[in-house]
């Protein structure tokens, strides 16, 4: 099958000199569920981002469903990454607009002129919207500012923006890091199967090594901004987990020492 | 002795000595060379407490037809502070899209559009209003594009700040669903960004209140120039009401302002 995004010795140096991806290599089919893992500035972020190029890469090149993404510029790049649906850590919706109208925002990248600035969306797309929005449970929520919402309803709806996008690739950036336990196994749950339902390729940044097991059909582990695993989940062993992430399988199974790190490291500043 | 245990550190310790010993000098210097002297201001005060009381009080109302004019006057005071400040925001809105890092679509522009807003900005609205009226002739519209111009550039960088406070995510999500740059605009900015644009709006209104009265005074009309010429001619008791009724006008604007902030901010 032809690969829907594919790598060739990317790299990304910040004008501060970090050099946060150093060579990566890798090609994604369609249906596939990869999970992204490795410790905190190992360049996961950087990686999900230069797909859709919200982060222009330094050499080498991405192909998405056989277009150049890195050359692309303008109405181009627009339209491809209209095909890429993508959800956030910290959700990024409006939070002054409708839970509606931020999953319809899905839609925008489809339209053209004046329709598109005045949100004049199509009876049919609304239509879809709030069935979605039911299937999703959030179907008495659809006129409640979006501000208003739990964490879990957020990426919900997060959700709901990316799958009206009718994409072809779904990117997640650590979807569940700012959710409980419950609402972060329901949104999984639901990546896993809205995906599935649609054929949908799906790449996810986790710092939870076992729910990445629990999930994915594939799993990349990052270091340093290199590839040190690419594998099924089956094949992670805990060699491999120790060598990703430099500490042992305990620490991390215990949700402290490397949760821990993580956050000092986030906030070393 | 015991040492005391310092609570800030030294270096810190003798910035706020430098500081305040540079304070204490600029002042003795600046008061020599202006030969500002607190005490011939006391000395003198009888003057002035003279002139307030035989000049200035009590307020007298001049004849009807004047107090017509005075209001008038007023209203177009009010007025066009409105529309200077209304067509400012709509200007500095569009502008100010470009001066936002997070926003523009030239980021790396975004620094030359804030720094000539911070140079139009830098020039008072008063010194405005001298040039134009050299150029173009005084009256009311002039007046109303020098108060513009200011409150244009104060706008742009207040907008622009607003939004790079606000929309970074929202516009990133925008941008990874395909959505172009006008569109980007008038979902993603436009709805988070607007209370706080208004508020600005209201703010630089409370500001353009005052600046069109001294504006008006030298030439763009308005209860200024009203007031200009009572003093001019030595009607001060007139000129004691018009006072009055000014700051009456600035306060109730203000209030009105201050109460639909409030809202905007719930
Ligand atoms: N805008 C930026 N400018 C400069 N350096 C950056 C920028 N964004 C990220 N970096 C650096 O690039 C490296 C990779 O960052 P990235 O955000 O991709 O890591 P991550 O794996 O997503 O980490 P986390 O798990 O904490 O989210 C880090 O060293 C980081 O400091
Ligand atoms: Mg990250």
């Amino acid at each position: 099958m032809e690969p829907i995004l594919t790598f060739e010795q990317v790299t990304k140096h910040y004008p501060n000199g970090v050099h946060a991806l150093q060579g990566i290599s890798l090609s994604i089919q369609p249906g596939e569920f990869i999970s992204v893992i490795g410790p905190s500035g190992s360049g996961k972020s950087t990686l999900l981002r230069a797909i859709n190029q919200l982060i222009p890469i330094s050499s080498g090149r991405v192909l998405l469903d056989g277009a150049d993404v890195s050359a692309q510029k303008g109405r181009a790049l627009r339209s491809t990454r209209c095909k890429v649906g993508m959800i956030f850590q910290n959700y990024n919706l409006v939070y002054r607009l409708s839970v509606l109208q931020n999953a319809l925002h899905g839609r925008l990248g489809h339209m053209r002129g004046a329709a598109g600035i005045f949100g004049l969306y199509t009876e049919a797309d609304k239509a879809r919207a709030i069935a979605l929005l039911e299937e999703l449970g959030l179907g008495s929520f659809c006129y409640n500012r979006a501000g208003d919402l739990s964490g879990g309803q957020k990426q919900r709806v997060g959700i709901a923006r990316a799958i009206m996008q009718d994409p072809k690739l779904l990117l997640c950036d650590e979807p569940i890091a700012s959710l409980d336990p419950s609402s972060a196994k329901t949104i999984m749950d639901i990546l896993r199967g809205m995906t599935k339902q649609r054929g949908i390729a799906c790449v996810v940044n986790l710092h939870q090594v076992d729910v990445a097991i629990k999930y994915s059909t594939r799993i990349i582990g990052l270091s340093k901004g290199s590839i040190v695993f690419d594998g099924a989940p089956e094949a992670l062993t805990d060699e491999v987990i120790e060598r990703i992430y430099n500490t042992s399988r305990e620490n991390l199974m215990m949700g402290g020492k490397a949760d821990e790190e993580a956050y000092s490291a986030n906030f070393a500043v | 002795m015991k040492k005391r245990i310092p609570q800030i550190s030294p270096s810190e310790r003798r910035m706020y000595g430098a500081f305040f010993c540079v304070i204490v000098v600029l002042f003795a210097l600046c008061t020599a060379y202006t030969r500002f002297s607190p005490l011939e201001l006391v000395q003198n005060s009888d003057n002035f407490w003279a002139f307030l009381r035989e000049d200035f009080l009590p307020p007298a109302i001049p004849g009807a037809a004047k107090v017509e004019n005075i209001i008038n006057s007023i209203f177009v005071t009010v007025a066009m502070a409105l529309a200077a400040t209304t067509t400012a925001a709509i200007l500095a809105f569009f502008v100010s899209l470009f001066g936002s890092e997070s926003v523009s679509p030239f980021p790396k522009m975004a620094k030359v559009v804030r720094g000539f807003a911070a140079f139009l900005r830098n020039i008072p609205a008063l010194v405005w209003a001298f040039i134009l009226f050299s150029s173009l002739g005084i009256g009311t519209g002039v007046g109303v594009v020098a108060l513009c111009i200011t409150s244009f550039a104060f706008m742009v960088r207040a907008f622009a700040e607003t939004m790079e406070d606000i929309s970074q995510d929202c516009i990133e999500s925008l941008q990874a669903v395909g959505a172009s740059f006008p569109q980007r605009v008038a979902h993603g900015v436009l709805p988070s960004c607007l209370s706080g644009f208004l508020s600005w709006y209201l703010y630089c209104i409370e500001v353009n209140i005052r600046a069109s009265t001294i504006v008006g005074m030298v030439g763009g009309g308005g209860v200024g120039l009203v007031l200009f010429s009572y003093i001019k001619s030595f009607r001060y008791n007139v000129a004691c009401s018009i006072i009055l009724l000014i700051a009456a006008m600035v306060i109730a604007v203000d209030l009105v302002t201050g109460r639909l902030r409030g809202e905007l901010a719930k």
